[in-house]
């Protein structure tokens, strides 16, 4: 795999504007690298990948957020970013008529929701009509800071099924850094210590692995007990 | 109004207390254990002393300025100490620009007791004319990173500076410089009070699982010279006293390091 | 004290035995702080500051918020010990009036309207200060932004020129700063390894325009040596930490 060189801020990238990607930007036709973040070149782009930085929604994104107030049209979830969501009641699909709001969700319920719309004000709107979309009302949530999500995605969602098929547990990430996982609570447990690994010690070859060897060797002191 | 820069400390919460339940904490330490402690000294060449103390990534910088000033008038033959924490908010997402607030208030004024009632810094040495002049230490602590138990990190870095302070008399043609006399190395323990578990030097995951915390000071006879119970919480005695041994042993510990100054 | 009475140049160098066109030493480490988005520790001669950034975030209190961009906050603060005098706690003029003209120059360049109603905090603080200390400043903070993944046009690297004696001094230290004719600080948006603009400029004393030029391009010139180290910093420090990356990440 080629490799990718971090960029900073500023650095020419390209002149050709067609190919400016996520994370760069254009000025008098020239591409430059928008933010810290490794190069990802094809024929056909350039983009920058973030190493840091806050969640910024984004549409179609999977997030999954706190819900901190009650309005008679909806519900405003906190979604770890600086952007609020705000997601109507039309868009629940657990409203009925006869349902108020706060008979369906209430301060402090969690919800995987997605990114349904954003406005030119960073007006966030979410939905809840997707198949993966649910109140969590049982399972833990475990959090993280959102640049490490692809970590935890691992390449091609493999972080992702090996924790699956090696524990059973379900599991969401959400883009926003908010990682549902449901199953037996020692089995999440070993979950959530192999996501604060990844999270803080993720620089180094070889993760997938390290991960995996770690998952299994605590699975076996929970069978050997 | 809650911040958002807290959620994911929010949610650590459960698994900070899922883990005592286990008898765990999430870093591994045993419930008595302190991340580790490093002391630097002397790093602020412009401070009559200085030191900066990290306990685990809490990073806490302590400078000593002096001048001469008036004394009070009760006690016109003692120096004075002034001691002042800033919580700048550089050092946490949740502190605001302004006026010192409630928590950089007791911060100061816990450590500014255990250094005061030890008697660490022999005053009566600091009067420059009996009941016109004397020495006033101002003690600023600066807090660089909260992660956890600014408290200790303070105290320790506070008695570390002023071991290393050179009193500036040249500078003010008041004679010749010499080392502020210290006599004795006042150390605080603070234990975090989570449900029925007490835990020494909480890291900040911790210290948002409960606002309750004990700081206990001794001096170097084990005596107890300053005690603050923070937070709305009640404490049985056979808890406190089993704190106040703790306190008492891990404090000898860190003295150890100070010894080392 | 009139400056006559001091000499600054003796024998065609410095009193701290620089020449007219050397830096301060300087260091930096990147990342020292673990409760902020990004951060530096930056010392230039006996300055000592470290940077953090906060942000984007919500703004509070609310009203304070831009619909259509983000505030931009910049908190320069000396702490009391880093000064000979005690420096009483908290902001004074001089602090003021740093931390507008230093906010005024990253706004510059901070991609701002891509998060409206947003914050960005940025916070500085002096630990000891020597002449020069918003120069320094702006580097460190320059680079806790980058550090922090804040979308930015460029980077910003700042230096101040003295005229001394007579010559221009590059960086001048605090007995030029204090006795020299003039002393005029620079920061530049610096692009694609290619300074492009001015960010910053302010000026006391007393120089002629042929002067500046030259001042100009002297600081041009140190900028951008500390522009390398800037880099070299944040390179330093995000290549350990991504080497794992290019296989693990989709």
């Amino acid at each position: 795999m080629a490799s990718r060189p971090i960029v900073l801020p500023g650095e020419l990238l390209a002149s050709n504007p067609k190919v400016a990607g996520s994370g760069t930007y254009i000025e008098n036709g020239k591409v430059y690298a928008k933010f810290l973040g490794l190069l990802d070149r094809t024929d056909t782009s350039v983009r920058v990948i973030p190493l840091k930085g806050r969640y910024i929604p984004s549409v179609g994104d999977v997030v999954i957020g706190v819900v901190r107030e009650v309005a008679g049209n909806g519900w405003v979830v906190d979604i770890n970013s600086p952007y609020q969501g705000f997601l109507p009641a039309s868009e629940n699909p657990e409203m009925r008529q006869n349902r108020k709001p706060n008979d369906v969700l209430d301060i402090d319920d969690v919800i995987i929701a997605k990114v349904l719309n954003i406005d030119p004000k960073m007006k966030v709107t979410l939905t809840m009509k997707d198949r993966m979309c649910r109140a969590v009302r049982f399972g833990r949530i475990i959090g993280i800071n959102p640049a490490r999500v692809p970590r935890v995605i691992g390449k091609k969602g493999s972080m992702i099924r090996m924790f699956k098929t090696e524990l059973g547990v379900q599991i969401v990430v959400g883009k926003n850094g908010l990682i549902w996982v449901s199953g037996d609570r020692r089995k999440v447990n070993i979950v959530e210590e192999a996501v604060y690994i990844i999270e803080s010690e993720a620089h180094t070859d070889g993760l997938t692995d390290r991960i995996t060897e770690f998952v299994k060797r605590k699975k076996g002191e929970l069978n050997g007990q | 109004m809650k911040l958002n820069d807290d959620i994911i400390l929010d949610i650590r919460r459960d698994y900070v207390l899922g883990k005592l339940r286990d008898g765990e904490r999430i870093d591994g330490r045993a419930f008595d254990e302190y991340r580790e402690i490093k002391i630097e000294t002397g790093i602020i060449e412009k401070a009559e002393g200085s030191a900066l103390v990290s306990i685990g990534n809490t990073q806490v910088i302590v400078g000593i300025k002096m001048q001469p000033g008036e004394p009070f008038p009760d006690t016109p033959d003692k120096g004075i100490i002034i001691t002042n924490a800033e919580l700048v908010p550089l050092a946490s997402p949740t502190f605001e620009p302004g006026p010192p607030d409630e928590n950089s208030v007791e911060l100061s004024r816990v450590v500014d007791r255990g250094i005061r009632e030890s008697e660490a810094v022999d005053l009566s040495k600091l009067v420059i004319e009996e009941g016109e002049k004397v020495w006033l230490v101002f003690i600023d602590i600066h807090a660089l990173d909260d992660d956890g138990n600014l408290m200790d990190a303070s105290s320790l870095a506070a008695i570390s500076a002023l071991l290393t302070t050179t009193v500036p008399a040249e500078r003010f043609d008041i004679g010749e410089d010499f080392p502020l006399p210290v006599r004795d190395l006042p150390v605080s323990v603070t234990t975090r009070i989570i449900g029925k578990y007490g835990i020494v030097d909480p890291c900040k995951d911790e210290e948002y699982a409960s606002k309750n915390f004990i700081t206990i000071t001794t001096d170097s006879e084990d005596n107890i010279v300053a005690m603050q119970k923070s937070g709305s919480y009640l404490m049985g005695e056979e808890m406190l006293m089993e704190i106040m041994e703790t306190s008492i042993r891990k404090a000898r510990d860190n003295r150890k390091l100070l010894k080392e100054v | 004290m009139d400056s006559k009475d001091i000499k600054l140049i003796i024998d065609g160098k410095r009193l701290d035995g620089r020449g007219f066109e050397d830096l301060r030493p300087i260091k930096m480490r990147v990342g020292v702080l673990k409760r902020a988005d990004g951060s530096c520790y930056l010392e230039m001669g006996k300055n000592k500051v470290v940077a953090a950034v906060f942000g984007p975030r919500e703004v509070h209190p609310r009203h304070l918020a831009d619909p259509i961009k983000a505030v931009v906050r910049y908190r320069y603060n000396m702490a009391p010990f880093s000064v000979e005098e005690r420096k009483r706690p908290g902001p004074d003029r001089r602090s003021v009036e740093i931390s507008k003209v230093s906010r005024e120059a990253i706004e510059a360049i901070v991609m701002k309207e891509l998060f409206p109603r947003s914050g960005i905090d940025i916070f500085v603080e002096v630990l000891q200060a020597d002449a020069g200390s918003r120069t320094a400043c702006l580097n460190a903070a320059s680079v806790a932004l980058v550090d922090a993944g804040v979308p930015m046009k460029g980077m910003i690297s700042s230096v101040a020129v003295a005229k001394v004696d007579d010559v221009l001094v590059l960086d001048p230290m605090k007995e030029e700063d204090n006795y020299g004719q003039a002393d005029i600080p620079f920061a530049f948006f610096i692009r694609n390894d290619r300074i492009e603009s001015i960010a910053l400029l302010q000026m006391d004393g007393r120089v002629s325009k042929e002067e500046f030029v030259q001042a100009l391009e002297m600081a041009k010139r140190g900028a951008m040596k500390i522009y390398e180290m800037q880099k070299e910093a944040i390179k330093t420090k995000y290549i350990m930490e991504s080497e794992g990356e290019v296989n693990e990440i989709e």
